[in-house]
């Protein structure tokens, strides 16, 4: 796979994309054929169907890790607000469409909305302030929704059961296909969408500004990104998304509850970031399928699995701060012989940096 | 007169507690420059610890709470050695911490939850009943506490001004570099802050279980507001995080008074929100410099 | 020979400042290093110091070696650092300041004596005991990090620009000080950026020109050097 020059070829590739980087299409065709078909396949097995409802749940819940990796990951603003956004676009939507009859697929759309709504208006006092402060503001605005939604009045809370008996989406002339199918198909179509929008923004010059933000934001401002800006866009993004997974979400389950702001939901989104690969583009996807499929094979362990999550957390962070990741796709490419190819995603935080930044104490 | 003298006391009650787990999260933020997300977890190993002597080994109340404070300060300085002392002079310091000490906080909050089971414990007060004036109720629970709150805040403070090694932790929150420079041992002094400020944790554990309950997740919500105190008060001021500590506890109480318990966080919420665009840095914060 | 320096070298992150330096002070001696700013005068006193670990070379302090070791236990050895721009604890007052100075296991127990002594020395210091660090002028800020490096057991003194950011009555009085001092026995190693005050002081003058001495000899013979004079007092 080398040319005259001695490099091989997807080097040359990968060195010759600017910033708008170019993906590479002939895997993803493939991919896309195979996940168009799977569940046709799938579906025949008792089994199957299980497989295709984790599937579902993978597609929805990677796409708010992507989310939220955008804002944590990549740009260091430390919000803790995510799942409280996911769960303003599933209310929103069931509200919607159980009490004012809404169709769902017109529910469906006012749920990014919303969340995108509450994530400027959180986002507006909050990201001026520094990083800490976000931490404590945004895990407060958490605690505040899920009080609401476990104590709040009767509409929101359901008595306390949350909200039953959402109504689903109607596929119309597609309904032949099994609500499992189509429900498959909807989850699909909004990941490859939401996957493509972090994509392009991962590799737009915004994309690294980003970047810029978070490895040293003293820098950044310097060169005249305009931070506040920034960061509210990227605020409002990831609620777009988050809210829409939230809103799909609650029309294939029927249903939404306080139980999606416990802790434990948190954790495990947290952990699909951290442990995946923290500010990598694709270590958010591989932590959601890590997790989702560390959570249904470990299910009988349940609080064990919690306390072992946690110290994996911690582990990650402190010796393996850029998530599994990166380094399997390292080692993946070293497999391949491909020397010093260009990252074609956006750079992980450095760890080589001077002493003299701002970075926190030092040990002397 | 009633309902302001309840808020009144409720709000010296929980401010007293507030105040022992807020020193704690603005010591550390100081010197080390830490967020420690695990405090509200500190707080549960050191009330646990305080039941588990009392119910299971029988000990009097007054070991229960050394217990309380030990133990929690050993498991600090285990957050010192395993989280602050490999991080520390790394890149990414503020994200890994963050992140490190929220999974400290789920471990430990989960092998609670495994070794002592979901069911709520109670922690009995050193001096049952209360008395009645004016209409309000003030448990002898209550007084102790307040009393040992406030003793245990002020001999912080003269250790923080008057003492070797409180001048050293004050020292190095203000120019790490030049306390070296003094002999100083900094890595030392950050064990001892952990120390200190998980003990402080632990002990507003077992102090704040004898009044409500003890359950795993029970450190949760002392730990935001604490959070919040600490903030409003400007983070690494002793001071500042004192009196915040009275003013958050006394508006949390009236407005449990008033409007009533469910309304307690969105006020407090909107209320950080609006200190934080008048004051960026809090009551007392400065901008750049962290004092103690 | 209170101080030896073989190889030294040192910098931030990727970035080398110091390469490679040699350099001696002995019992008593006034050394003074001159160089334009940003050739690395204050990095050579904090790699000595310890503050920037230099990335080579040895250091023998007192006859013990002290290559490696971390600052507070260079400064528990004797060796005494006064940073430039006085890194004073901001919040504290003076006489904490100063207190904090003789934090050491074996000047803590002397500290009352010590504090007298300053304050018999630096008068201003004692008028304004109780006063944030904050609230001094330039002038008594630079005399409070002074007096605070006195409160230690010292037997180096090693003061970086000690002239920064001060009139010139003032820096001429920082001089006296700190000459003073040094007539009283301590050795004291200087880096600034010229050569004004420093004919009393320096028993020996060093040259550092982009992190290495280019110049090294006796006071008398370099500062009568008119063109060296000319290119440092500029």
């Amino acid at each position: 796979m080398t040319d005259s020059a001695g490099r091989s070829v997807l080097d040359r590739l990968d060195s010759a994309a600017g910033p708008w980087r170019t993906p590479r299409w002939g895997t993803i065709a493939f991919l896309g054929v195979i996940a168009l078909v799977l569940p046709h396949l799938l579906l025949r097995f008792g089994a199957g169907t299980f497989i295709v409802h984790m599937l579902i749940l993978f597609f929805l819940w990677s796409v708010v890790a992507q989310s939220w990796n955008l804002v944590l990951g990549v740009s260091g603003i430390y919000s803790f607000a995510q799942i409280a956004f996911f769960a303003v676009g599933g209310w929103v939507t069931a509200l919607l469409s159980m009490n004012l009859g809404w169709n769902p697929w017109l529910s469906v759309l006012a749920a990014p909305l919303a969340a995108t709504l509450a994530a400027i208006l959180i986002g507006l006092p909050t990201l001026r302030l520094r990083g800490v402060y976000v931490v404590l503001l945004t895990l407060a605005f958490h605690e505040l929704l899920g009080n609401l939604a476990s104590t709040g009045p009767r509409e929101i809370t359901g008595g306390g059961y949350g909200l039953i008996g959402v109504p689903r989406f109607d596929f119309g002339p597609l309904s032949g296909l099994g609500h499992l199918a189509n429900s498959y198909y909807v989850a699909l179509i909004s990941f490859v969408v939401a996957t493509m929008a972090i994509w392009r923004l991962f590799h737009s010059p915004i994309g690294s500004a980003f970047s810029a933000l978070r490895d040293s934001e003293g820098y950044a401002v310097g060169r005249g990104i305009n931070q506040f800006r920034i960061k509210l866009f990227l605020f409002g993004f990831s609620a777009f998304f988050t809210g829409l997974a939230g809103g799909l979400m609650t029309h294939y389950l029927g249903s939404i509850s306080s139980s999606v702001f416990a802790f434990s939901v948190l954790i495990n989104v947290l952990a699909m970031i951290v442990i995946g690969g923290w500010g990598s583009f694709g270590g958010p996807i591989f932590g959601t399928a890590l997790l989702l499929g560390l959570q249904e094979g470990l299910r009988d362990l349940a609080d064990f699995r919690t306390l072992v999550l946690g110290l994996a957390l911690a582990a990650v962070a402190v010796l393996a701060p850029t998530g599994a990741w990166p380094k399997l796709r390292d080692g993946f490419r070293n497999f391949l012989d491909q020397p010093g190819s260009g990252d074609p995603d956006l750079e992980e935080p450095t760890e080589d940096r001077s002493a003299e930044t701002e970075e926190g104490p030092r040990l002397t | 007169m009633r309902p302001v003298l309840q808020a009144l006391w409720g709000g010296i009650l929980s401010g007293s507690v507030y105040g022992l787990m807020a020193i704690g999260l603005t010591l550390i933020w100081g010197t080390v420059r830490l967020l420690n997300l695990a405090h509200g977890a500190l707080y549960v190993v050191g009330a646990y610890a305080a039941w588990t002597v009392l119910e299971i080994l029988g000990l009097p109340l007054a070991a229960a709470i050394v217990a309380a404070v030990v133990v929690a300060a050993i498991f600090g300085y285990g957050i010192h050695l395993l989280v602050v002392r490999p991080l520390l002079g790394r890149a990414g310091w503020d994200s890994a911490s963050i992140i490190a000490t929220v999974g400290v906080a789920i471990a430990l909050t989960a092998a609670a939850l495994l070794i002592f089971g979901p069911r709520v414990k109670q922690i009995p007060p050193v001096v049952p009943g209360s008395v009645i004036f004016s209409g309000v109720r003030f448990s002898y629970q209550g007084m102790v506490i307040v009393a040992v709150a406030v003793v245990s805040l002020l001999s912080l403070f003269f250790y923080l001004a008057n003492s070797r090694q409180g001048m050293a932790i004050r020292a190095v929150s203000q120019d790490m570099d030049a306390s070296a420079l003094m002999g100083v041992p900094v890595e030392t002094t950050y064990a001892r802050v952990m120390m200190i400020s998980a003990g402080l944790a632990g002990l507003a554990g077992v102090l704040l279980s004898s009044l409500l309950f003890l359950s795993p997740n029970s450190g949760f919500a002392p730990m935001i507001i604490a959070l919040m105190v600490t903030i409003f008060g400007g983070l690494g001021s002793v001071k500042g995080t004192i009196v915040a500590a009275y003013l958050i506890g006394i508006l949390e109480s009236t407005v449990q008074v008033y409007l009533g318990g469910s309304w307690s966080l969105p006020v407090l919420f909107l209320f950080m929100i609006a200190v934080l665009i008048i004051r960026p840095n809090g009551l007392f914060g400065v901008t750049e410099a962290h004092r103690l | 020979m209170i101080l030896e320096v073989e190889g030294l070298r040192a910098g931030y992150g990727p970035a080398t400042v110091l390469h490679g330096v040699d350099l001696t002070v002995g019992e008593g001696e006034g050394v003074v290093v001159l160089g334009p700013n940003g050739h690395g005068k204050t990095t050579l006193l904090r790699a000595i110091s310890g503050i920037t670990p230099p990335t080579a070379g040895t250091l023998r302090f007192d006859g013990e070696d002290v290559t490696g070791w971390r600052p507070d236990l260079i400064a528990a050895a004797g060796m005494v650092h006064i940073p430039q721009g006085d890194a004073l604890f901001r919040e504290m007052k003076v006489e904490e300041n100063l207190l904090m100075g003789a934090y050491d296991k074996a000047a803590w127990p002397k500290r009352t004596e010590r504090l007298a002594r300053v304050y018999d020395l630096l008068p201003q210091l004692a008028a304004r005991r109780t006063q944030i660090a904050n609230s001094l002028s330039g002038g008594e800020r630079r005399m409070l990090a002074i007096g605070r490096g006195l409160m230690a057991e010292a037997k180096l003194l090693m003061i970086d620009e000690p002239s920064l950011g001060l009139a010139p009555l003032l820096i001429e009085q920082v001089y006296e000080q700190v000459t003073a001092i040094k007539k009283e026995g301590l050795a004291v190693l200087l880096a600034d950026e010229n050569a004004e005050h420093i004919s009393e002081l320096a028993d020996r003058v060093l040259l550092l020109e982009s992190g290495v001495f280019v110049r090294e000899g006796p006071a008398e013979t370099l500062l009568r050097d008119e063109s060296l004079l000319t290119a440092y007092l500029g």
